[in-house]
This record gives structure tokens, sequence and C-alpha cells, in this order.
């Protein structure tokens, strides 16, 4: 058995956050936080449900500033609505509208983020039954209530009419 | 994502969520967690490592199938390296010179005023 540092633990990213704002003179953000969490069992093998995928990622806007890889935080690259895009080819998203750890990754790769590939190989092994033919990009404005009120009600129709019986959602 | 994860739930869809950031996803209560203990940005895996990306979305699978309960979180196995240093720099008010505080306020406020003029933004 190996004895791990005492800073190898999951990263305090509230704390550091509020520590961090505190010291900029901004007022603290306050996570969503509930104590009941809903389940729905899987309602057939995987080999036989479809799968929808939920990003963060944005749409590269060429009009928007750099988007990167590597980019500064670019929050002119956010985007405030809802987008579905084919799941058939791989697109050009980009992440520079959030807050990923710039020093420690580079954002080249966009499968460390947007798993389309993987899940696109899932689908020839069998492991899944079939990819919904489109994904979906879900808003990061930080405003809890226009998630709860609009978006996860749009992304819940987005599912739904894929046909969608399971969803992976990859925050960026 | 974790408030959507929770609505799709809440309407009849199983959900999973592959993450980096294991406090903020817990803090929100989620039915489903895969953790990778990495640097944000890599949710889905390691970069240019098909192996790593390839076991990340196998236990997502996993979890989805064999989760007994909501707020089941398995973190990966994957280490992003062995001394975890990382782990001591993002947004650590220790590491940060009064002059690298005043350049991030001053950009902070450059963000805040670009969100607020965005259209659709309420």
């Amino acid at each position: 058995m190996t004895v791990a540092a005492d800073h190898d633990v999951p990263v305090p990213y509230m704390q550091r956050t509020r520590d961090y704002y505190a010291a900029l003179g901004f007022g603290a953000y306050r996570w969503a936080h509930c104590t009941d969490v809903p389940f729905t069992p899987l309602s057939k093998p995987l080999a036989q449900s479809r799968v929808a995928l939920i990003t963060t990622a944005a749409p590269y806007q060429p009009d928007k500033g750099d988007q990167g890889p590597g980019a500064k935080y670019n929050a002119a690259a956010k985007f405030y609505k809802v987008y579905a895009d084919s799941t058939d080819s791989i697109p050009d998203l980009r992440i520079s509208h959030v807050g990923y750890d710039r020093k420690h990754t580079t954002a080249e790769d966009p499968s460390t983020w947007f798993p389309l590939k993987q899940l696109q190989l899932a689908v020839k092994a069998g492991r899944i039954g079939a990819l919904a033919p489109r994904f979906y990009g879900s808003p990061t404005n930080r405003s809890q209530r226009v998630t709860t009120e609009s978006d996860a009600p749009e992304l819940l129709r987005c599912c739904r009419g894929d046909g969608a019986d399971v969803v992976l959602l990859v925050p960026s | 994502m974790s408030l959507v994860a929770r609505h799709l739930e809440a309407n009849g869809l199983p959900t999973v969520i592959m993450g980096c950031a294991k406090d903020i996803v817990e803090h929100c209560g989620v039915p489903r967690f895969v953790f990778s203990d990495f640097p944000l940005g890599n949710s889905a895996g390691k970069p240019f490592d098909v192996e790593s990306q390839a076991a990340t979305l196998e236990l997502a699978l996993r979890v989805l199938e064999s989760a007994p309960g909501p707020r089941t979180t398995v973190q990966s196995p994957q280490r992003w390296n062995d001394d975890a240093t990382w782990k001591v720099d993002y947004n650590n008010l220790e590491k940060m010179t009064p002059e690298d505080l005043a350049e991030r306020r001053k950009e902070f406020e450059a963000v805040k005023a670009t969100i607020k003029d965005m259209p659709g933004r309420t």
C-alpha cells in the first residue's frame, strides 16, 4: 500500500472558488444544492438502448475571438440556447467559454470532453444499441433558474423527440 | 449540468454524468456520477489516450447499468500523474501574488460585462 500525499484528494473547487471570489472582492456564488435526488432504473439493456449525449462545449464561432485550443477564458463564445447537431460526424466544438484547468490541460483533444468517437465505437461493438441522431448543447449561463425552467425542459424535449432511452452528460 | 441530469431523470430518462468536479456535482446531488480525478476539462478521459477514453466511457455505461440508487458516485481508478501536484494549483490564493489578483480582477470585470451584454441573458 502506498500512502498518498495530503494534497492528493479531490480538489475542493467550491472552497477554492469561494476564497478566490472573496479575495477579488466579489460576492459568493451559491452552487445548486438539493436533498432529494431522482432515480429512474434502466428499462432495457444498453445493447438495445438509444443513447443521447449532452455537452457544455460550444460550436466554434469564427467571429467570436480566440476559442483555442488553449485560448484564454472567452465569455463571448458562450451560448445561451440549447442547440443540437448530428452525431454522424465529429463537430468542431470548443471549450474556451468555460473554466477548465488551463494550466494542466490544453483542450487540444476534444475527445477528452466530448466522447462522441467512443460512443460511435460502442455502437459498432454492440455495447450500446444506437446513438440518438443528434447530440445537444447545454448552456453554461450560471443561472440556475434559466437552467431549471428553460434549458432542462428543452433538453428533455430534444431527448424524447429523438427517442433516447438513456442520457450521458459530459460537462467540459 | 447536474440540474439537467436531475430534470431528465425525474421525467423518466436514466442519466449518468462524467465529470471532474466531485464536490460540485455531489453538492447538487445527481443520480449517477463517474468521477475522474483529473484537471477540469478531461471528463471523458486523458488527452490523446484512446484507452483512457474508452475505459472512462465503459465505466459510465457500467454505472448506468448497475447503480443501486441515486447519488451513486464511482471514481475512475485512472491517475492523471503520479505526484498529483496539479491539484494544488487551481484558483489557489496561496499561489497568487497581489499583482496576479489585480490582473484577474480586471479580467473578471471584463467577463461580467461581456456576459451581461449577451442576447438571451436573463
